[in-house]
């Protein structure tokens, strides 16, 4: 279970749709709670693959490195990784459970026409050949 | 010793603890060690043929040890090690 705080999730449908029609990506960070994560703050980060980010988002790890430090600095950690799929529905797809990493929660945002439409969160397994569904919570 | 700080998935496979002091003379034999003394931390980053899982990346201080000399790369006591993880996805 993932829980995401509304000013969490504000930050979040706000760097999707800022980046609309490429795909955004960002971290959350929060604490282990009763057995799931519970999400106060998320970081916008920038795409950083160099080509067409209509349908690909890559993380930088200067910038990962960066984002781990401010989190431990606040009593927090990164509870997961989001990115968005503009004009397309929230589901894993296969390049992105092989390049995920089993250690967080994926949560993916469908942005349509400019505006969020839903999302869904993940759990890649150990060897990242499925990604179950998490229940995921969040106030709009 | 080097630092190497845990990201807060691994705790649990590490005592709990956020960072772990490990000596070593290179991020290699430091990752050896810390690996030995919590073995459930070694299949999370090293694959069966004891390389370092796709998605793992290491860093000294602000350095990815890829662009240095990988795990050869030497590392002081005051030195601390990252573990960063490689994420990108798409359609
Ligand atoms: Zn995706």
């Amino acid at each position: 279970m993932i829980r995401i705080d509304k000013a969490a999730w504000d930050v979040m449908v706000a760097h999707a749709r800022a980046a609309y029609p490429r795909e955004c990506c960002g971290a959350m960070l929060g604490v282990e709670a009763d057995g799931g994560r519970h999400v106060m703050e998320a970081r916008p980060m920038r795409n950083a693959f160099e080509g067409a980010q209509e349908d690909t988002y890559q993380l930088d790890p200067a910038e990962q490195l960066q984002v781990e430090k401010e989190a431990r600095a606040k009593g927090m950690s990164v509870m997961g990784i989001f990115h968005s799929h503009p004009d397309c529905d929230a589901y894993f797809s296969k390049r992105d459970l092989e390049n995920s990493c089993p250690w967080y929660s994926f949560v993916v945002l469908s942005v349509k026409n400019g505006e969020f439409d839903h999302a869904n969160s993940f759990l890649p397994n150990f060897d990242q050949t499925e990604a179950p569904k998490e229940t995921l919570e969040y106030q709009q | 010793m080097a630092k190497i700080l845990i990201p807060t998935p691994l705790r649990q496979f590490a005592g709990g603890n956020d960072a772990v002091e490990v000596s070593g003379a290179t991020v290699g034999e430091i990752l050896d060690q810390l690996t030995t003394t919590h073995p459930d931390l070694r299949k999370n980053l090293f694959n069966d043929e004891g390389k370092l899982r796709s998605f793992v990346n290491v860093y000294l201080n602000d350095e990815d040890i890829r662009y240095l000399s990988k795990t050869a790369t030497a590392a002081k006591d005051s030195d601390t090690i990252s573990i960063v993880p490689s994420i990108a996805g798409g359609r």
